[in-house]
């Protein structure tokens, strides 16, 4: 008997600890199983916010930098914000949220540069810095007040690309240093077949007026007063008026067409194409257009008659924000965004180092060359840096610009525009 | 397995012991499983239910958020619609026209419009369009308005100027520079504007958001739960679905919610089976711990079953060789429970047995050897009757008259006591005897005593065992008649179908004492003569007539004895023999 209660124990027993033991199972499939926060030696990684407006494989050349900086400075993490579009919403928005981040890419300094960090005594003096390596001029776009506020990182002139294929097709020679707008006008004619769908030239119907300055200072004209104060008689004068027309005149004419506007293909895609002959613009499409097998040649831009050609520089740099708690971390930062190893992996701009230039010989090579020729000719100020309310007064350029392209009278608009502005300059 | 599982059922149904062994068996497993399969019932229903509620509440949850995320989104889609259909109200936006602005007044308020567009898009906006009548769209310059017939709702509210269209979701591929295969999923909204007053009549607001990660949690909701999602707008169509084929059915578990801002209604499926698989999986643990747990128990029992029995197979073994007659056997005591005890018994009992028929052994083998002598002692009375016969004969011829009468005497009563073929003779036969024994006393004592008979002829047939009277005869000369002096007085008479037989003398009687032991049957053993005739005399009455029958001795010291004997009568057979023998 008593073998018999000891049996029912044991196998009850036995019973309990089966069930139990699969309750636990289940309890443990359906429970979500917490872990340990992993992240204890966080407090001492530092976190650097970098901020861009670079998208695709540039972001990408960017996070490769980043990722190496990480690796030369055990302990710091850096934090690529990538904000495309919404660069200027989100960078206004961190600033006034006072949580900017420590490290942004920047061209527009007199909008922001009462946000930013005033760099001079980082960048005199430091040798690894070596400020005189840099193209001359580049600080000027990022000094106001004789206040440093951005290290440049990257720049570009505007050249003229050529489809050496069409051009060779029509039996036309390339284009040369030098060349005329008549020229240019003329070769665009020639090259413009309506009904293959190809032009000799291409208008952005969305013109950023920054890019077109390089044209109406050639032409001797100008946006605004050399002291910035006045746009009356600048913006609406006769060179200025005609240097825009010119371009409304071929659009109108057949022998140029418009691109990038609604329903539109971009003129970098029609380029690619090969529907359009001539396209005018930085050194950003270069790549996309050799990936697409285009044989392109580049020249510097036209000349009006008798008048010198200038150019315009786009240049992006890096500045450190006023909030920023990471202020020596943010300046070695940038000092390796700009030193050698990291210019030569940021391929879609130019270099802002002339050894940098000299050690790959880009100014010897003729597809690169223009662009620093361009550079050369780039000594007249932009007018955004000339008044800290350009903005406003872009707004009614632009539209006036667009106006024109679109078929209106550039004397007009361009008149009603200054008009519209001068509120803004008072 | 199966090997052992045979060799259970041969042992089991084999052999004579299978009752016990399977009763207990049986015994056993109702013992155990009983508790066993209530314990897992009882535990796979509770946990199932709660299990099962909790997985309920769950996707009810789960739903509800999904309803939540998807209202987030088309909340935010239609108030972006909203205030851009208010902007367009306002009369001071009458310059936005149907074609491509040209004059610099056109594109001031195209630029004005295009930045409401663009502050309106937040980080999921892919983008927000007005498609004017014409074609000519406000908003980024991506899109292509040829391709808007892609969007597979599009096509269906192209000539309707009212109310809300919400497209659905559908990939990205109507951009200009969009392929058709390449998009992302979307979801759309296009809202006509119809108002009589305002701009842009007749336009439609196109409003597209990234809807990857509402589309990413729809399936992460799949994944989790196995159900089927579909949601559906009020007309009936199918808004979205999960991949997977589907059959709904009666049984299936749904989980229901309306977006309350345009009546789309989220529905997830879950079939029976699914829902309740967890529960299953617990009933199938059960069951497997329950089939495991019986097994466990069936071989526990089996294994202390076969113990058990083995014991009494044991024990029946031994008892079996007993009864073959091998008494020697002796059986294993173990431990000290019931069976041991019976072992014990049984080995006593044997043990017992044994003895017991070495005795029986014995004294049958001495019973053999008394019939040996019982025969070698008959031969002798011929031998001692034809020596007295030759005496008597010898006396005769040398003319001692009273030798001779005397050995006839003694012969009669010899005859009379030697003869052991009847147990019971006639009375005339005993009173015959007593006569010739009363001869040799008068021969030996001289005619000193007196001997009275009273007895009718017709009593004298009746039976009365042989030699009872002589003893009480002797006992009067030997023990109540100093030199055979004094009165002998028999008196047989009949009472109803009784026999009635006195015996009295005059003689010295019996002392107090010695009557009262005188008929205890113990004093057989007692040294000496005297009573042993009494006794004797009593035992063969009660043998062969009962209990009831036998002696009565009344004495008085001094003054004599008087015997009485009751029996019922009984006559001789007719064949001459009578039954006891």
């Amino acid at each position: 008997m008593k073998k018999k209660i000891s049996l029912i124990v044991l196998t009850t027993a036995l019973t309990m600890t089966m069930l139990s033991a699969c309750m636990g199972n289940n309890e443990s499939a359906n429970g979500t199983t917490t872990q340990p926060e992993s992240g204890n030696g966080s407090a001492e990684v530092k976190t650097l916010r970098f901020a861009t407006w670079d998208t695709g494989d540039a972001l990408k050349i960017e996070q490769d930098i980043a990722k190496k900086f990480e690796a030369n400075h055990p302990g710091t993490k850096v934090q690529v914000e990538a904000y495309a579009d919404g660069f200027d919403q989100k960078l206004a928005a961190g600033f006034g949220a006072a949580n900017p981040p420590d490290v942004m890419y920047m061209w527009d300094f007199p909008t922001y540069h009462q946000s930013l960090q005033p760099l001079n005594s980082y960048a005199d003096g430091d040798k690894d810095l070596n400020k005189d390596d840099f193209y001359s001029g580049l600080f000027n776009y990022a000094t106001i007040d004789e206040n440093l506020y951005g290290i440049p990182a990257g720049f570009t002139t505007r050249v003229v690309y050529y489809n050496k294929k069409m051009f060779d097709d029509a039996k036309i020679p390339y284009p040369k240093d030098g060349w005329t707008w008549d020229d240019f006008q003329s070769i665009s004619k020639q090259l413009t077949d309506k009904a293959k769908k190809q032009y000799g030239f291409g208008v952005r119907a969305d013109n950023d007026t920054y890019d077109l300055q390089g044209f109406v200072w050639s032409n001797g004209g100008s946006y605004i007063s050399d002291d910035g104060k006045t746009i009356n008689g600048f913006m609406n004068s006769n060179e200025t008026a005609d240097t825009i027309q010119m371009f409304g005149d071929m659009v109108k004419n057949g022998s140029a067409v418009l691109a990038g506007g609604k329903g539109q293909q971009s003129g970098e895609d029609i380029f690619k194409g090969g529907k359009i002959a001539m396209w005018e613009s930085g050194i950003w499409p270069l790549e996309s257009f050799r990936q697409a097998g285009i044989d392109v040649g580049t020249v510097e831009m036209p000349a009006f008659p008798g008048k010198p050609v200038k150019g315009v520089v786009a240049e992006s740099a890096l500045s450190i924000a006023k909030d920023s708690e990471n202020k020596d971390l943010a300046w070695e930062f940038i000092k390796y965004y700009v030193s050698n190893e990291a210019i030569k992996m940021r391929v879609a701009d130019l270099p802002v180092r002339e050894s940098v230039v000299k050690e790959l010989k880009k100014d010897q090579d003729p597809l690169y060359k223009p662009y620093y020729t361009m550079l050369e000719r780039s000594d007249n100020t932009p007018a955004f840096l000339l008044n800290s309310k350009w903005n406003e007064v872009n707004r009614q350029l632009s539209a006036a610009v667009e106006a024109v392209v679109h078929g209106s009278n550039a004397q007009d608009v361009l008149n009603q525009a200054v008009k519209e502005s001068e509120r803004y300059l008072k | 397995m199966n090997h052992l599982l045979n060799q259970i059922y041969n042992r089991l149904l084999s052999g004579s012991y299978r009752s016990i062994r399977t009763k207990l068996l049986f015994c056993f497993l109702i013992v155990t499983i009983i508790p066993l399969l209530s314990l897992g019932a009882l535990s796979y229903y509770q946990s199932a239910k709660v299990i099962n509620s909790q997985f309920g509440k769950y996707g009810e949850n789960a739903v509800a958020q999904l309803e939540q995320q998807t209202s987030s989104y088309l909340n935010r889609m239609n108030q972006t619609t909203e205030t851009i259909y208010s902007y367009l109200l306002d009369p001071a936006r009458v310059d936005l026209g149907d074609q491509v602005p040209t004059t610099y007044k056109d594109i001031m308020a195209k630029n004005d419009f295009e930045a409401l567009l663009k502050a309106l898009k937040s980080d999921r906006t892919i983008g927000i369009y007005i498609i004017t009548r014409s074609g000519y769209y406000y908003g980024e310059n991506n899109l292509d308005v040829s391709k808007l017939s892609l969007i597979p709702a599009w096509q269906a509210m192209q000539n309707s100027y009212s109310g809300k269209h919400w497209l659905g979701f559908y990939p990205q591929n109507h951009g200009m520079n969009d392929t058709i295969t390449n998009g992302i999923s979307m979801l759309g909204l296009a809202v006509p504007v119809n108002s009589p007053y305002g701009a842009l009549q007749g336009s439609k607001i196109l409003i597209e958001e990234n809807a990857e990660d509402l589309l990413h949690m729809f399936q992460l909701f799949e994944n989790d739960t196995k159900a089927h999602l579909q949601i559906d707008d009020p007309q009936g169509r199918v808004i979205y679905e999960t991949a997977a084929a589907f059959h709904s059915k009666e049984s299936d578990i749904v989980w229901n919610k309306t977006i309350a801002v345009n009546g789309w209604s989220i529905e997830a499926r879950l079939p029976a089976t699914s829902f309740y698989h967890s529960s299953g999986i617990i009933r199938s643990n059960t069951i497997i711990v329950a089939i495991a747990s019986c097994l466990l128990a069936f071989v526990l029992a089996y294994l202390f079953s076969s113990r058990f029995t083995a014991r009494i197979r044991r024990l029946k073994d031994a008892m079996q060789k007993v009864s073959f007659g091998k008494l020697h056997t002796r059986t294993l005591v173990e431990s000290k429970d019931e069976l041991s005890s019976l072992d014990t018994s049984f080995n006593s009992m044997v043990s017992g047995i044994q003895s017991l028929i070495g005795e029986v052994e014995r004294s049958e083998r001495l019973k053999k050897d008394a019939e040996l002598k019982a025969f070698h002692y008959q031969i002798n009375p011929h031998l001692l009757f034809n020596t007295l016969n030759s005496i008597q004969w010898k006396a005769r011829l040398q003319g001692a008259e009273d030798i001779r009468q005397m050995l006839y005497h003694l012969t009669m009563v010899l005859e009379g006591n030697l003869d052991i073929s009847h147990e019971l003779i006639p009375i005339e036969r005993e009173l015959r005897m007593i006569e010739h024994f009363l001869k040799i006393q008068e021969i030996r004592y001289g005619a000193m005593f007196e001997y009275k008979l009273e007895c009718d002829e017709q009593l004298k047939r009746y039976l009365i065992p042989r030699m009872t009277l002589q003893p009480l005869f002797e006992n009067i000369f030997f023990h109540g008649f100093e030199d055979g002096k004094g009165v002998i007085h028999l008196t047989v008479r009949e009472s109803g179908n009784h026999l009635l037989l006195t015996l009295s003398d005059n003689g010295a009687g019996i002392p107090a004492e010695k009557l009262r032991l005188l008929l205890l049957p113990n004093m057989t053993k007692r040294k000496g003569r005297g009573g042993l005739g009494v006794q004797n005399a009593d035992q063969k009455f009660k043998l062969h007539f009962g209990l009831q029958y036998g002696l009565t001795v009344q004495s008085i010291q001094g003054e004599g004895t008087t015997i009485i004997i009751e029996w019922p009568k009984k006559e001789e057979n007719l064949n001459g023999n009578n039954q006891d023998n």
